[in-house]
């Protein structure tokens, strides 16, 4: 009984500086964020120790703005659209790439160098293939699919599907990675004798694939909906959450709202949403995973 | 592999951090005290001047070393956010002036009211200085002007026959002449931030109106004819994410028979396309209106808590000064805000200059005001909602209107 006791209290010892870091370096800003939004912070006050307390103030009016719902819609159709043009082709690719073929291995090294570029640079190469003259209008113009240069980032719809776009080709390597570590696990044995019951590859892929990979899939989907749900960088460089706000997401609209507008405590709210939204998904992650186990 | 990729991405990652924060000047000799004096002139252009300056200021005596930082100008407004609350704000910087009344409220900059007037030789042109001023108190003083102007491809017109534009139907009929299948009449740019409302108010303000009265005669005229410029596809659909150097990059490269720019392009077109062959005037007026530019340029104060007060101000002083005031300006692509400098006669022999320095006569002013940022938004969106055709353009106005009105400006 003693012992035991003692084995926790080492145990504690061991994570000690894990949770110490994680309150100072993930609680503290947290904290200090949901303080900021339960306060009046503006241009005048931001320097000031003392500012008012204003409870739920800010979040009544960040619901109250269209913008901001419209960029909570945004939000998630754009993680939606982007996850299942991902999760799809990236399911896809780590199939046809987990196949013995030469040049595999070095096919498949090659497209995760989309997924390792700085988001800054996929960006700008994007902005510009979509521009008027850009190699997408370009070559769509020549095989006669369209008659005139297609608005890429003019036109609201447009820019989101352009942003669905170039987030997926950044997104499938990912995927792609995440997937091929799941179906190597899988013995090939499985395979042989599901073949020789006279299963076929669709009911293989179906009936073995899918289900052996559960936890895989799951991963996959919950990381992606994570990295997807706070995307900055990307929609910042694109379109800077234009043509009028119609790409715009909570995360730029947050910066826009702090660093721009100087209206800091809803700037803060915004921010908070999009944390809670990304808390509920990962709390149902947990649940899932766990309940499984 | 793994090893290769890790160390490839981080030297990317590394690459894309560097040009962030670039220190111009090595460390400071013993016994002097160090100022920092951050800035927004790229490194690759106007920069370089501003180090030159800032280099022989420290040749110049041996009590100050001023240390200047470049960041980008988002980047460096971030980080005065930042540093109110931090506290780490360097000694003296740089700020855009419509922004300067808000960064002034934030408690960005040290009130100078006392120096500025104990000090000689201290002659400021009243619209440049005004925009330091924030509730009667002076917050900094000007750095540059710059205005805007019509840039036009001479030889593009010649072979079209056009003469130079000078009100808004000689500008459509201009467009009209010189738009070809692979060439724009007109280049702006109207994007969704504080340099579409800046390109926006000469036609605004030619036409009568004010960014305080959106829903007037004024802003209804000068959104229809631009909107019918895009119409009539005198100017590309494009304008509504170009920045001002994406409009000079296509002015430059002859997508773009004219443009609307500023004197700060003059180099960068000098860069992109040498042998261009092109004038500038007057942004075109209304056909019932006068002439209207906008005033552009930066201003610079000490930054709040520093321990060099004294050592900022003669430093500011010496950089803002009548003699360096014109140096450093027309090196920059700026014009001197002193009113001690005689602008005309400076570029006398400058064709270019002395044709856009015309326009900084009644040059319209941004604010100033703390919520300058937040009206700028109600007219650049309008713009790109009108432009879009996501909105008409009473609705768009009036919305920029409702805005406007929310602001509580006096």
């Amino acid at each position: 009984m003693r012992k035991i006791k003692k084995d926790t209290v080492l145990g504690y010892c061991f994570i000690l500086p894990a949770v110490i870091y994680m309150l100072v370096f993930i609680g503290y800003p947290i904290i200090y964020n949901w303080l900021i939004s339960m306060q009046d912070v503006t241009a005048k006050t931001l320097g000031s120790p003392v500012r008012d307390f204003i409870g739920l103030d800010n979040f009544i009016t960040i619901f109250g703005d269209a913008t901001f719902r419209a960029s909570l819609v945004h939000t998630f159709v754009y993680t939606i659209g982007c996850l299942v043009f991902q999760f799809l082709f990236g399911f896809i690719f780590a199939l046809f790439f987990t196949k013995k073929f030469s040049l595999a291995k070095p096919i498949r090294g090659f497209i995760v160098i989309s997924w390792m570029l700085p988001v800054t640079v996929t960006a700008l190469v994007f902005k510009f293939m979509y521009a008027d003259n850009g190699i997408i209008n370009t070559i769509l113009l020549n095989l006669h699919l369209i008659k005139e240069p297609l608005g890429w980032l003019l036109d609201g719809k447009m820019a989101m599907v352009g942003l669905i776009i170039a987030n997926s080709w950044v997104g499938i390597p990912f995927n792609m990675l995440l997937l091929t570590t799941g179906l190597n696990e899988i013995p090939a044995e499985i395979y042989e004798a599901s073949s020789i019951d006279g299963a076929n590859k669709i009911q293989q892929l179906f009936r073995l694939t899918i289900p052996l990979l559960k936890q895989t899939i799951l991963s996959a989907l919950v990381l992606g909906f994570v990295l997807t749900f706070k995307v900055f960088d990307l929609v910042y460089v694109m379109t800077g959450g234009g043509p009028v706000d119609s790409t715009e997401v909570l995360s730029t609209y947050s910066y826009k709202l702090s660093f721009q507008m100087f209206h800091f405590g809803e700037g803060a709210a915004v921010a908070n949403v999009l944390f809670v939204c990304l808390l509920a998904v990962a709390l149902v992650y947990l649940h899932v995973s766990s309940s499984e186990e | 592999m793994k090893k290769t990729a890790a160390l490839l991405s981080i030297s990317l990652l590394a690459a894309t951090m560097a040009p962030m924060m670039v220190s111009a000047e090595e460390a400071s000799p013993e016994g002097r005290t160090e100022i920092t004096f951050w800035h927004y002139m790229s490194e690759d252009k106007e920069g370089k001047y501003v180090n030159q300056a800032v280099e022989e200021f420290n040749n110049s005596q041996d009590e100050i070393w001023v240390n200047a930082q470049y960041l980008p100008r988002e980047e460096l407004m971030k980080q005065y956010t930042i540093g109110v609350v931090s506290g780490e704000l360097p000694d003296v910087g740089m700020v855009d002036n419509p922004d300067h009344n808000s960064y002034a409220s934030m408690g960005v900059f040290e009130d100078i009211t006392d120096l500025f007037n104990s000090t000689e030789g201290c002659n400021f042109l009243e619209g440049s200085i005004g925009s330091c001023y924030y509730e009667g108190k002076l917050y900094g003083v000007p750095w540059g002007n710059n205005c805007l102007g019509l840039f036009y491809n001479k030889d593009l017109l010649d072979a079209a026959g056009v003469e130079v534009p000078t009100n808004w139907s000689e500008l459509e009929a201009a467009c009209e002449a010189l738009t070809t299948d692979t060439t724009y009449g007109l280049a702006i740019s109207a994007i969704g931030n504080e340099e579409g409302t800046f390109q926006y108010m000469p036609w605004l303000y030619s036409a009568g109106g004010s960014v305080t009265d959106m829903t007037g005669d004024g802003a209804v005229k000068s959104m229809e004819y631009l909107y019918g410029l895009i119409e009539k596809g005198y100017m590309s659909k494009e304008v509504i994410k170009w920045t001002q150097a994406d409009a000079e990059k296509q002015f430059a490269s002859g997508q773009a028979a004219m443009m609307i720019n500023g004197p700060w392009q003059f180099d960068g077109i000098a860069n992109d396309a040498p042998d261009l062959n092109y004038g500038v005037t007057l942004v075109p007026k209304a056909d019932d209106g006068d002439y209207a530019s906008v005033l552009g340029g930066e201003n610079i104060g000490i930054c709040a808590g520093t321990e060099h007060l004294d050592e900022a101000w003669t430093f500011i002083t010496w950089i803002t000064s009548a003699e360096k005031s014109a140096d450093i300006c027309s090196s920059i692509g700026r014009y001197s805000p002193r009113s001690d400098v005689n602008i005309q006669e400076m570029f006398a022999d400058d064709p270019l200059n002395s044709a856009l320095a015309a326009a900084m006569d009644g040059a319209v002013s941004r604010g100033p005001s703390p919520v300058w940022p937040e009206l700028s938004a109600a007219v650049y969106t309008a713009e790109q909602e009108i432009f879009t055709g996501q909105k008409d353009i009473p609705t768009a106005l009036a919305d920029a209107q409702a805005t406007i009105d929310g602001l509580g400006m006096e």
